[in-house]
């Protein structure tokens, strides 16, 4: 059993779960103290001591019976239900229809007789089938049916049953008991199935687990530390994911800093109140808190170049509401669109969605000078001087004017002006970019290459001054 | 001290708290190998209540830390009594004078003060804040951390230390161990994620939302007064409503809850009317509440539909079992 549970924890080490010494050491204990002759407080036992992470519980689920199961439920023994005279029939129905054919004879044993499949059989096929070679969970339904195959469990076998059956009504078997012996078939097939589907799982696993690790299924931290535009599909699901957590964690600093921020002015009538159980000797010094929560502006390029850090940047904004003062978004590509309507009336995950569906990218001249310029001409008022106007985007223009007479106007009103770019350094200037033109002009300036990144740079945003 | 694992289950019964197998044999656990027990789940599935029932049926005190943001050492551990402190050293004056008074020189004085200075940091002024309460208790206690992921970063690495040999020094007395190891139990409700250290010392045990059977139960038994049709119908709703993509999904607390307002509200069956009035019980953003209600209108409509469907299925007899189970 010892070995066993080694086996079992090295099965999820390889399925991705983080288990220490120390933890598959508690796992021992336990199960010292439960026993192992209840399955579910077996179960239990293991997965409180192994398993540290609901997002990890799954894995536990699909593991735990593949290395203690009971490898599938047994087969049916027909001889309580039928009598010996049909069992006899049964007999010589199969002799006469398969001669001496000893894989289907075999197959026959198992759904008619009710014989369990030995190891060496399963083992057998399953090399015939060739799950010595594979290491992935969703391999296994499409493995088990191959070993069915190989057994003989294909087309023509539900003719071989007809036959068989017409060979009974013949020998004068009765309906009922026909009936009755078709169930068992039936019955013992899904069971013969479930049999092989555990021996494949579990071999499945234990493979895996004699792989040397090369590859970690994704944890946040990597993802967090990639480029976007590196990012496949379900990369970029899997960050969604996280993200709230990742907002959360932003509030918490956020509101921290609120909290430890007392760069306040001495509050003397707190101070005075306070200290009066001092007997007015001030040992606790009071100040006065400043709340100043950031108002935003956000101009956001969504052509598709930027596109999947927007749709991040947004989401992150919105999902800390509550750590600012207000917050209005702007999208462009060639000309300026308010969304904040948007967000007013949808969860932030869902808004985004949407701003991103009614703009698709396509051919447009992303023109930024024009944006800014309509910005300027239309939503000026938007922009006071508590106000930290960001700019999301690349800065490529299209060879259009960068308009810095309308950014300037834009710059005079707010508090701060700030960019955030998604390329790298190297890359302003070149082409069509007219970054190195901006910059000077912001305030500050976040490469937002990555998730870490486009975090660390809303975090700044929260600092005080 | 639990004996086994079904001793558990009735122990904790008896407090009202209905643990499912997986439950009491994590907490057997957690006592047998006296570590201590992370539990995480949803909110509002009975967390904090476990580690309450807990203590009730162990008959010992429980002591609790509420977590949240800014949480510091002088919060959780222990704070010297200024107040007090100063309140002592006035009336403590005549007598100070006394003491001090044949002494010639200035740092005579002083010396002769600094032999007294144990009397002001004593334990006599110092302040024990839950975790010290708990190491220095005179009888065995339990522990309850609640909210631990509220907490920040630098205040688990802390605890961590405190949890793992449950000795705390305070640097004017020295270093004060625990007299009997507490029982802890910490809560997350997983906003953030902890730290492998602080998983790696704890036994972990997630809550879910429980079943619709363990959840007429857990009404049953908190709200004996609804009746037992109406308590099934609203345990199917609130179970409905977490399938639901909500902002916020109902807990057991707020069926509790909920089930006792209809109750106060001597409701008789689930109507439209009824369900209206008391939605906001269950659910707490107007967003959410707008989707049930559409839902809800369908819910109605939907069940009678459901029950019609049955009758048919009685009537006519049933199509040969593709798959009949083998004792029939």
């Amino acid at each position: 059993m010892e070995d066993r549970i080694v086996e079992f924890v090295n099965g999820l080490r390889a399925a991705g779960v983080r288990i220490s010494l120390a933890e598959s050491a508690d796992a021992f204990r336990a199960t010292e103290h439960i026993g192992i002759i209840d399955r579910g407080m077996f179960r239990a036992a293991l997965r409180a001591t192994l398993v540290k992470d609901s997002v990890d519980v799954p894995t536990f689920e699909r593991l735990f019976p593949l290395y203690f199961g009971s490898g599938g439920p047994p087969m049916f023994d027909p001889n309580q239900e039928l009598s010996s005279d049909d069992i006899n029939k049964l007999k010589d129905a199969v002799r006469d229809l398969l001669g001496d054919d000893d894989r289907l004879q075999q197959l026959l044993r198992y759904l008619l007789e009710g014989a369990n499949p030995t190891r060496e059989e399963m083992e057998r096929l399953a090399n015939q089938a060739g799950v010595p070679l594979a290491r992935h969970p969703y391999q296994q339904q499409w493995l088990t049916r191959r070993m069915l195959r190989q057994l003989g469990l294909d087309e023509e076998f539900q003719e071989l049953m007809a036959q068989l059956f017409q060979k009974l009504e013949q020998m004068g078997m009765s309906r009922e008991a026909m009936q009755r012996l078709a169930q068992i078939a039936e019955e013992n097939l899904q069971r013969l199935e479930e049999q092989f589907e555990q021996y494949v799982g579990m071999q499945i696993a234990q493979n895996a687990a004699k792989q040397p690790r090369e590859r970690q299924t994704f944890r946040g931290p990597d993802l967090m530390n990639r480029s976007f535009s590196s990012l496949n599909e379900r990369e970029i699901a899997e960050l969604r994911n996280q993200i709230r957590r990742l907002a959360s964690r932003l509030r918490s600093r956020a509101a921290l800093r609120q909290r430890r921020g007392k760069r306040g002015a001495l509050d003397s009538k707190r101070t005075i109140r306070a200290n009066l159980r001092h007997a007015s000797i001030p040992i606790e010094l009071k100040h006065r808190r400043r709340h100043l929560k950031p108002k935003l502006v956000l101009i956001c390029d969504i052509s598709t170049s930027v596109r999947a850090v927007v749709e991040f940047m947004l989401r992150l904004v919105y999902e800390l509401q509550d750590q600012i003062h207000s917050a209005r978004s702007f999208v462009f590509i060639d000309d300026i669109r308010d969304v904040s309507a948007e967000f007013a009336q949808h969860r932030p995950e869902i808004a985004v969605q949407k701003v991103l569906d009614d703009n698709p990218p396509g051919y447009y001249n992303t023109n930024l000078g024009y944006a800014l310029t309509h910005f300027c001409k239309e939503h000026l008022g938007t922009v006071d001087h508590r106000t930290t106007v960001i700019i999301l985007g690349d800065g490529r223009n299209n060879y259009a004017s960068p308009r810095l007479d309308s950014f300037q106007e834009i710059k005079k009103r707010a508090r701060k002006v700030v960019w955030f770019n998604p390329e790298n350094r190297r890359q302003w200037g070149t082409g069509d970019s007219d970054m190195l033109v901006y910059e000077p002009l912001c305030d500050s300036v976040h490469i937002v290459g990555k998730l870490a990144e486009l975090a660390e740079a809303i975090d700044h945003l929260f600092e005080s001054r | 001290m639990f004996k086994d694992i079904s001793e558990v289950k009735s122990a904790l019964a008896a407090q009202q708290y209905i643990a499912t197998d997986e439950i009491a044999t994590v907490v057997y656990l957690a006592q047998k190998l006296q570590k201590p027990l992370l539990v995480e789940g949803p909110a509002g599935v009975g967390k904090t209540e476990l580690a309450k029932a807990w203590a009730g049926a162990a008959k010992q005190e429980l002591i609790r830390l509420q977590c949240y943001e800014g949480l510091d050492e002088t919060k959780a551990l222990y704070e010297w009594e200024y107040a007090k402190q100063m309140l002592y050293t006035q009336l403590l004056r005549d007598k100070l004078h006394d003491l001090l008074s044949d002494s010639k020189t200035l740092a005579e004085a002083a010396d002769k003060l600094a032999d007294e200075e144990d009397v002001f940091f004593s334990k006599r002024f110092l302040l024990p804040r839950p975790l010290l309460r708990a190491i220095v208790s005179e009888t065995p206690t339990h522990l309850l951390i609640d909210e631990i992921d509220r907490a920040d970063a630098e205040f688990e690495a802390f605890l961590l230390e405190v949890l793992s040999d449950f000795q705390i020094s305070v640097p004017e007395l020295g270093t004060i161990k625990a007299q009997h190891l507490p029982v802890v139990i910490l809560t997350s409700n997983n906003t953030r994620e902890l730290s492998e250290a602080l998983k790696r010392r704890c036994l972990y045990l997630y809550i879910d939302y429980p079943t619709a059977e363990a959840e007429l139960r857990i009404v049953k038994l908190k709200v004996p007064d609804l009746s037992p049709q109406l308590a099934k119908q609203a345990v199917e709703l609130v179970q409905r409503l977490r399938k639901l993509d909500l902002k916020k999904h109902p807990s057991v607390s707020e069926t509790i809850d909920w089930a006792r307002a209809l109750v106060m509200l001597n409701s008789k069956s689930l109507d439209q009317k009824t369900l209206e009035n008391t939605l906001t019980v269950l659910l707490k953003h107007e967003h959410d509440v707008m989707r049930a209600q559409r839902l809800l209108s369908e819910f109605t409509i939907g069940d009678e539909k459901e029950e019609g469907e049955d009758d048919d299925d009685d009537d006519t007899v049933p199509p040969l079992p593709r798959r009949s189970s083998p004792k029939r």
